[in-house]
């Protein structure tokens, strides 16, 4: 099972490198990432994009991409297209995002699902790594769908509830958050948890338990025992997964990694692989964790260990 | 300048005690009313069955001298009379045991006069972990999904609350969504642009909205500047405005139960300050919400 960060460094250089196709690495953070990403052993990175811009920011880190192959092209949506079907072809084992808006990248992969036919949806899980607890937690959708009704929501749980087995969580608890307070009439997150519990309860959504809490105060508190002091706070019982009500209180969330003690990666699990998405705001070092991620998920997947 | 709860708690101290008005306290709320009498934040007025009120105080250190008892045994009428007191003889009236809608139902009914004539809304205060700075997140409680009509409402209820804690000018408004792109699929993204749009025109004073964030852009300048926004809200924001309710309530916890920050709470838009049970904020901090209610009462009135 994996608890850190850590762990997932230490496999990642166990278990490349790995092919990772880079999406427009035309910022020097990015590149700085890959630069560290292929050091560590992690990867063997194809970059394609511009390959002026690509030089200038290798050459600002000091990193030779002559010794890479790389794939020219200067339209956005092309290269997310193109890295994007040969990663379906089986051509790479990761795909990066660089410098190209989220939206071409889902776009790209939702094309390419559709071809398969697999019915997947696209849908961003952000892990943290929160001290004190010894399992990451997976925001999600952090992405990808703005309002996603109930039915979306199911899938999305699904892409989460496999990354969560991947990461050795054979059963992973998951909170359906939601705004509901005391006051007010039901609203639509706290439905769709109600019937995604009936869901997980009837097997449906496979090896999971939907916990009853709905939002962080249930999650560690009880209405019995006031809450008098910080020292009530026991982190281990957040749960694996957090599925969140939309897209706008998800990535918020997520984001406090910039103002709280945590760490965070962010990644989408296609049919083909890990697809890592940096937020354009990351820095090299997160860039490069969510590569060693990516790492470990392909082999993961390769291995069927879940 | 306040930038801790010490400061807050200490300025609340330099000013009048102010009379706070419960219907039906329960132990819970009496360790607390104890607590901010003890400070010199108040005095209690304490509404329900007398005899029973009587026989919970004893448990605490209050003596006589220290609360008055207005004896009403119904439930409802308790209440009713408690927001009367407030809004007629009172300066802070603070939630007991009374169910939450039927409490929030009372103070918002137009009879209660209470209400400014819009809307309430919840103003969470936090303390920043490694900085004497308080900030402002808003709406965290009140409204489910608010219009843009609504949001410039919680807006400017959340501005009163930093005239009353003397943030420095311009105050720094970052109005937060999922990116900070203005994208019309968004509707957070649209609404803030337009609200930044208005602070732009000066429409709520030396105020600099910001909008949309997203929230790395908001809490770090360095995050903000690698993405091209170039403002001096990001990394200083005194006020986040959130979209809609699911985020300001989990927001506000999160920072609380895995951020360990400490939170204080209290309504705006009221008349006079209302303080709601919300059970997420500590006993500790509850002598903030009491101390920020005391600084938000309108000076003069009825003081005890």
């Amino acid at each position: 099972m994996i608890q850190t960060l850590e762990d997932i460094s230490r496999l990642a250089r166990e278990k490349g490198p790995k092919k990772l196709a880079v999406l427009a690495p035309e910022d020097g953070e990015f590149m700085m990432a890959v630069k560290k990403g292929w050091e560590n052993g992690y990867i063997e990175p194809v970059l394609i994009g511009n390959l002026e811009k690509m030089k200038k920011v290798a050459d600002e880190v000091e990193f030779d991409i002559s010794q890479f192959e790389t794939i020219i092209e200067e339209d956005r949506q092309t290269i997310a297209d193109l890295g994007t079907s040969m990663f379906f072809e089986g051509k790479f084992d990761i795909e990066g995002k660089g410098q190209i808006p989220t939206s071409y990248i889902y776009r790209s992969i939702i094309r390419e699902e559709a071809k398969l036919g697999t019915g997947r949806t696209v849908s961003v899980i952000s892990l943290w790594e929160i001290p004190g607890l010894n399992h990451l937690v997976g925001f999600t959708d952090t992405g990808a769908t703005i309002t996603p009704d109930y039915n979306t929501k199911v899938k999305i749980v699904n892409n989460a509830i496999f990354l969560a087995h991947l990461l050795g969580y054979p059963r992973p608890k998951i909170c359906v958050l939601s705004g509901q307070r005391e006051i007010g009439g039901a609203l639509p997150s706290l439905n769709d948890g109600e019937l995604l519990k009936t869901a997980a309860a009837s097997g449906e959504l496979g090896e999971c338990e939907i916990i009853e809490a709905t939002n962080f105060f249930e999650i560690f508190m009880n209405m019995e025992k006031p809450f008098d002091s910080y020292e009530q706070i026991d982190i281990s019982k957040l749960p694996h997964i957090l599925l969140a009500p939309n897209l706008d209180t998800a990535n918020i969330l997520c984001k406090l990694n910039f103002l709280l003690d945590v760490k965070r990666r962010s990644l989408l699990i296609s049919t083909k692989g890990p697809v890592i998405i940096p937020a354009r705001s990351d820095f090299s070092n997160s860039i490069t964790g969510e590569i060693a991620m990516g790492v470990v998920i392909a082999d993961r997947i390769r291995e069927g260990v879940s | 300048m306040i930038g801790t709860w010490k400061e807050l708690i200490e300025r609340a101290q330099d000013s009048e005690k102010k009379k706070l008005i419960v219907a039906i306290p329960t132990l819970h709320t009496l360790d607390v009313i104890e607590e901010a009498s003890r400070a010199h934040l108040i005095s209690p007025v304490l509404v329900g069955n007398a005899s029973t009120i009587e026989k919970m105080v004893t448990s605490t250190s209050l003596t006589h001298q220290d609360y008055e008892i207005i004896d009403e045994g119904d439930r409802d009428k308790a209440l009713a009379k408690a927001v009367h007191m407030a809004r007629d003889n009172g300066d802070i009236l603070m939630q007991g045991h009374n169910d939450h809608q039927t409490f929030v139902d009372v103070v918002l009914n137009e009879g209660s006069g209470l209400l400014n004539g819009r809307l309430a809304s919840l103003v969470s205060v936090f303390q920043l972990l490694e900085r004497d700075k308080l900030i402002l997140i808003t709406d965290t409680y009140m409204n489910d999904y608010p219009s843009l009509k609504e949001k410039i409402t919680i807006l400017e209820n959340a501005l009163t609350l930093t005239d009353i804690l003397e943030f420095d000018s311009p105050r720094k408004v970052a109005a937060i969504a999922a990116v900070e792109q203005i994208n019309p699929s968004i509707p957070a993204t649209v609404d803030a642009a337009i609200i930044s749009k208005m602070s732009e025109r000066k429409q709520f004073g030396d105020v600099v909205v910001e909008g949309a964030l997203d929230m790395d852009c908001a809490v770090s300048k360095g995050a903000a500047a690698r993405k091209g926004v170039k403002s001096i809200v990001t990394g200083n924001a005194d006020v986040y405005l959130v979209p809609e309710v699911e985020t300001g309530y989990l927001l506000s916890q999160l920072l609380v139960f895995i951020g360990k920050m400490t939170m204080a709470g209290v309504l705006a838009g009221t008349s006079t300050p209302v303080i709601i049970d919300l059970p997420f904020v500590s006993r500790e901090n509850k002598i903030a919400e009491i101390a920020l209610a005391s600084l938000m009462c309108p000076k003069g009135d009825n003081n005890a």
